[in-house]
């Protein structure tokens, strides 16, 4: 017996060097460790062995045991972390495992900058359809039928009074229809207009629509609130101004512009020369568009505004094509890690 | 819309350097595309007198010129067939750039220098309208009025020496299409409110009604219709300062009749019509509706059918005009024509955009019909007119206007609460200073009751109806950068709707797991679009054929998007797209709009290497369990723990190899690997693996309740069985866990192995079990009755045999 336990201990020791990966250490395992295994087999034995040597054939079973229980996790640390501890390669300078690194669109980022300014400033997030009724996307905004301001928007159609909505506008409407005054909420989500494609407008793009309603909100505070946005968005030491505009839903309506931050203000291709980029459409929610959601506009009173997430992530990051956007190169999106 | 400097100037001078007006008149909502001076595209272009002209010596179409500039006299190569001695061309000297090659597809600018031309030398060049930009024409060179005095500038002789604003006009502001409107607006500026020429008209004995009579039988539509006549005209060329006023403004020059009554329309933004009174049969005009179907040759020479709804301006017999938005070419005047009617209307906003869309007609009268024309200004248009025709074009003026007017429409009064103003704009403002702010832009008090003020609004102001327009015309005349802004004056509490939404928490999850996220149009080709399955939403007018159709699912964007990037050599890829897919559904699932289902869906693709590439590992390219690897972790990760997938045995739409995906007993996707068939559709090589599930499935509203941590140890036993190679793992783990007791905590497969060592056919699936007690540490005894029943259960249900167990 003595013998084979001698003979035994080189099997495993022969045995363990083949071992390369889990598979192999759990055959191991069983082959010698386990309770119908080798050892256990020798154990057994030991009943029918001269009551004299067991105790010292006991002790060598015990060493045999504890000795492979030692190989077997040398083994199973070196094949689980091969660079810790004394079984490391010689070679650290080997790169580690790395797993492929995943990342939002840079149109998903923006918008989460956006929102998380407007959640922190109490607005709440909705959303609406993409295909929308003529009702929601333009008359209960207060868009006439047969008004040229339609063609404002140029619009793919579905059916009889159907389109995809050509702005996120229609979520004000349907936001207000399910809801009572006060809100705060923003409402993000893709547009789409049948404009010639090119390096600066695609017939699909998306917007961030704002709506606040409340007793007392006045033009005032719509400033308030989006200068504070855009203070916290792009920075401080920007000048920024409100310039009258049209749209059908709001009234007084305005553009906001910032200087440009690539020239000062001075001039430059990305401003047109102007010194000035405009970032936002804004105004004051008009009477009719509170009446058609049957809120009174003698006791509310509130703003709406709305931005383009691409033409904004263009200019964060220096974008010139809009179309990249939407040809999800891995290349392209790969820069935009966060 | 271009406005000149010079022609404003005519309402009421100032003196504002031109790019602070405009920068200041777009602080008052006027929107500036450009401002240029005219002068400096024209350096080095002067008037030559075309002295001698010879065939070139070497080139059939060339020919050679002398030409005579006043203080020199230059041979100039000349490839124009119109050109000939005695004319007075534009000539563009050695230096001078010429603002448009023809000879460039770009029609960038060049300098000219002495040449020589197939061995002439040429000194300069004679231009044509479109080489100066000025126009279209090509064919020849530009030939200039007789009394051009050589040597003149090129700026002197077009009265270049002025400012083009160009406008972009918001669809409220019709006034603003025309000089006088946007004189108005400076009068914010300058105090002064602006004045149109005067107009005294001397007529003749004999009344209009002699040879005109006006019939409107449209009133609805036709609410304002008047006209004269002038007898004994002489049609010609306009004077210089007219055609230089039109071509400055970007209008080409006709002839006088036509230059006038575009010059009016520019002044004050009243479209006009002059007919030739010798071909309105009977002497008379009918507003009235179009018979659908007509055909009616507009004075362009295209051809139109007539839509239903159409209003026309007729004579006795026929149709001689589509009412506001272009004249006839059976009645339009030309060089025969010695007798004219003037028309001045005012048409209804809305036919007029009814049918000018129908045709697909954009005139410059129709713009400003269809945004409303002022009703009030028909008058002095027509009085205008009429005087220029008579002062440019000579002729009779008959007695009286002919003005069909029934129901006259007034300037409108508006009510303003004072302190409604500052209840919207969150100002202080008083009544003076909002009286004097309107004031300036021609709003003016007319009474007062308490704190409401009445304003009386012109009627060129078609935008201001209610209280609220006129509070936009005073923030907008105050000043909305001197409206200080406010915060928080109205903040709440209150917020039905979340701060973060499902759709973040998934881009986080899947951003985190190394997918890329991905948007694609969702507007595709019909076929694809109809790959998910069902019908697809058609465009109506669509862009083109790639995108007619909007997509039922998001699977075929991302293998275009992988093909897209396959093709420039990104082979490994990891995406994923959260977006609405669209159809048609008559069934009873709840919609918003119509009988159109929307649902937004989370798609996911996977092709290529499993892993970065690495030293220590030979690699390799992933497979359908590591998409089903990623799907269990999103359930997992919004412990989903009622989920779970179903075989389909066939290939089911784009993927073999299909499993479906059921959360909380419904179905709510799929995943499997791209059929070669479809991946051959879209040149796709390598394997590909998609999941799409739908959005609404991941929901985690249960907020679950704390489990207290376990006192007891747990056991771990491993078992394997050898069973038939059929039975899928999944059914033997269900057999496991209704086998078993509560003990019983987890299951797992660890190994699963079919070879030599079993008979053919068979394999063996090994399991990790662990079972614990809340209550006891569990014996040896209650371990191995615990794992006894498993065995026999799965021995029984699967005819297994155990093949190992420890």
């Amino acid at each position: 017996m003595h013998s084979e336990i001698t003979s035994l201990r080189e099997e495993a020791e022969n045995a363990i060097r083949t071992v390369t990966d889990a598979r192999g250490i759990d055959e191991f395992r069983v082959r010698f460790l386990a309770r119908k295994g080798s050892i256990a087999a020798l154990f057994d034995r030991l009943k029918t062995a001269a009551p004299e040597d067991r105790p010292a054939l006991g002790k060598m079973l015990n060493e045999l045991r504890s000795a492979v229980q030692q190989m077997l996790d040398e083994k199973s640390g070196a094949i689980q972390a091969p660079a810790s501890g004394e079984a490391a390669p010689a070679d650290l300078s080997l790169p580690g495992r790395r797993g492929f690194i995943g990342s939002k669109h840079p149109l998903t980022q923006t918008l989460d900058e956006i929102r998380a300014i407007f959640v922190s400033m109490g607005f709440g997030v909705a959303d609406g359809p993409e295909i929308e009724d003529d009702y929601h996307n333009f008359e209960a905004l207060n868009f006439p039928p047969d008004h040229p301001a339609r063609d404002m928007q140029d619009t793919f159609f579905l059916g009889p009074r159907a389109l995809l909505r050509t702005h996120t506008s229609p979520v004000q409407i349907r936001v207000m229809e399910e809801h009572q005054p006060p809100l705060r909420v923003i409402m993000p989500g893709k547009v789409y207009r049948n404009e010639a494609i090119s390096a600066r407008s695609y017939c699909m793009f998306h917007q961030v629509e704002g709506l606040c309603v409340d007793r007392g909100v006045t033009f005032a505070e719509l400033k308030g609130t989006l200068i504070e946005f855009i203070t916290r968005y792009y920075g401080a030491g920007l000048k920024f101004r409100f310039r009258p505009t049209f749209f059908p839903f709001t009234e007084p309506s305005a553009d906001i512009y910032i200087s440009c931050f690539i020239c000062g203000g001075k001039g430059c291709r990305l401003c047109k020369q102007s010194g000035w980029l405009e970032i936002l459409g804004c105004g004051m929610v008009d009477p009719n568009v509170f009446r058609s959601v049957g809120y009174d506009p003698e006791v509310y009173t509130g703003y709406a505004f709305g931005m383009g997430i691409d033409r904004i992530a263009m200019l964060r990051h220096g974008i010139d094509d809009i179309r990249l956007f939407f040809d999800n190169d891995i290349r392209f999106l790969n820069q935009f890690r966060q | 819309m271009r406005i000149l400097e010079r022609w404003l100037k005519q309402y009421g001078d100032f003196s504002i350097d031109p790019h602070e007006l405009a920068e200041r008149l777009t602080m008052l909502g006027l929107e500036f595309e450009s401002v240029q001076r005219l002068d400096t595209r024209y350096n080095g272009f002067v008037v030559g007198e075309v002295l001698t002209k010879e065939k070139h010596p070497r080139a059939d179409r060339l020919s050679v010129c002398t030409v005579g500039t006043g203080r020199e006299t230059l041979q100039v190569v000349c490839g124009a067939p119109n050109v000939a001695p005695g004319q007075k061309v534009v000539v563009g000297l050695v230096g001078a750039t010429v603002p448009r090659n023809q000879h460039d597809p770009s029609g960038a600018p060049f300098v000219l220098s002495r040449v020589a031309i197939r061995g002439v030398e040429s000194s300069g060049m004679i231009c044509s309208e479109s080489e100066l930009d000025m126009g279209k024409d090509s064919a020849g060179i530009m030939v200039l009025d007789r009394d051009a005095k050589p040597g003149e500038t090129l700026a002197s002789y077009f009265g270049l020496d002025d400012v083009a604003f160009d406008l972009e006009i918001t669809p409220n502001r019709p006034d603003w299409l025309s000089h006088m409107g946007v004189a108005r607006e400076i009068a914010v500026l300058t105090g002064t409110l602006p004045r149109l020429p005067r107009v005294k008209l001397k007529e003749s004995a004999e009344p209009v009604g002699k040879h005109l009579s006006v019939t409107v039988e449209e009133g609805e539509n036709c609410p304002r219709f008047a006209a004269r006549m002038i007898r004994g005209v002489k049609i010609g060329p306009s004077p210089r300062w007219l055609q230089n006023a039109l071509r400055n403004a970007g209008l080409r020059p006709r002839n006088n009749i036509v230059d006038i009554t575009n010059y009016v329309m520019y002044e004050c933004g009243q479209p006009l019509h002059a007919f030739d009174h010798a071909l309105l049969r009977g002497g008379r005009i009918v507003v009235r509706g179009a018979k659908e179907g007509t055909p009616f040759t507009t004075l362009d020479g295209k051809e139109h059918t007539l839509p239903a709804g159409a209003v026309m301006v007729c004579d006795g017999e026929r149709e001689v005009s589509i009412a506001g938005i272009m004249g006839g070419a059976n009645s339009e005047i030309s060089d025969a024509t010695a007798d004219i009617v003037i028309e001045a209307a005012y048409w209804k906003p809305s036919s007029i955009r009814k049918t000018a869309k129908l045709l697909g007609i954009s005139t410059d009268a129709s713009q400003r019909f269809e945004r409303g024309a002022d009703p009030g200004g028909v008058r002095y248009a027509l009085d205008r007119t009429a005087g220029l025709v008579m002062e440019l074009a000579g002729g009779v003026l008959l007695k009286g206007v002919i003005d069909v007017y029934p129901r006259k429409i007034r300037e409108r009064t508006v009510p303003l609460r004072v302190a409604r103003v500052n209840h919207v704009l969150g100002t202080k403002l008083k009544k003076p200073e909002i009286v004097r702010s309107l004031g300036l832009i021609g709003i003016s008090e007319s009474g007062v009751k308490g704190d409401t003020v009445k304003f009386r609004v012109p009627t060129f102001r078609v935008d201001v109806e209610r209280e609220i327009d006129i509070i936009e015309e005073v923030a907008r005349v105050y000043g909305y950068d001197r409206i200080e802004s406010g915060s928080g004056a109205t903040f709440s509490f209150r917020q039905p709707f979340p701060a973060v939404s499902r759709e973040q928490t998934l881009q986080e999850a899947m951003a985190g797991r190394g997918y890329q996220e991905a948007i694609t149009n969702s507007m595709q080709q019909p076929k694809k679009a109809a790959m998910g399955g069902a019908t697809p939403v058609r465009i109506l007018n669509p862009q083109n054929q790639d995108m007619a159709a909007l997509r039922t699912s998001l699977v075929p964007g991302l293998l275009e998007t992988a093909a897209r990037n396959h093709n420039a050599g990104n082979l490994t890829l990891r995406l994923f797209e959260i977006g609405h897919v669209f159809r048609i559904d008559d069934g009873p699932a709840p919609k918003l709009v119509q009988n159109y289902l929307e649902e937004e869906r989370l798609c996911l693709l996977l092709t290529g290497s499993s892993a970065p590439v690495h030293w220590s590992s030979p690699g390799r390219d992933v497979d359908l369990f590591d998409m089903k690897g990623d799907i269990e972790f999103l359930l997992a990760k919004f412990a989903l723990d009622k989920s779970r997938f179903i075989s389909y045995s066939t290939s089911k739409g784009l993927t073999d190899n299909t499993l479906g995906i059921e959360i909380q007993g419904s179905y709510a996707g799929y995943l499997g690997g791209i059929s070669k068939e479809v991946r051959g559709l879209f040149g796709l090589e390598r394997p590909v693996f998609v999941a799409e599930i739908g959005v609404e499935g991941f929901r985690r509203d249960i907020r679950k309740a704390y489990v207290p941590l376990p006192r007891y140890p747990k056991v771990k036993r491993d078992v394997a069985f050898t069973v038939d190679a059929g039975i899928p793992a999944a059914s033997l783990e269900a057999t496991i866990r209704e086998s078993a007791t509560e003990l019983l905590q987890s299951v797992e497969v660890f190994d699963v192995y079919q070879g030599e060592q079993l008979p053919g056919g068979k394999k063996s699936v090994a399991f990790t079990l662990e079972f614990m007690s809340l209550e006891r540490t569990l014996t040896d005894a209650e371990t191995e009755a615990a794992v006894g029943r498993v065995v026999a259960g799965v021995e029984k249900a699967h005819g297994a045999a155990l093949r190992s167990m420890r």
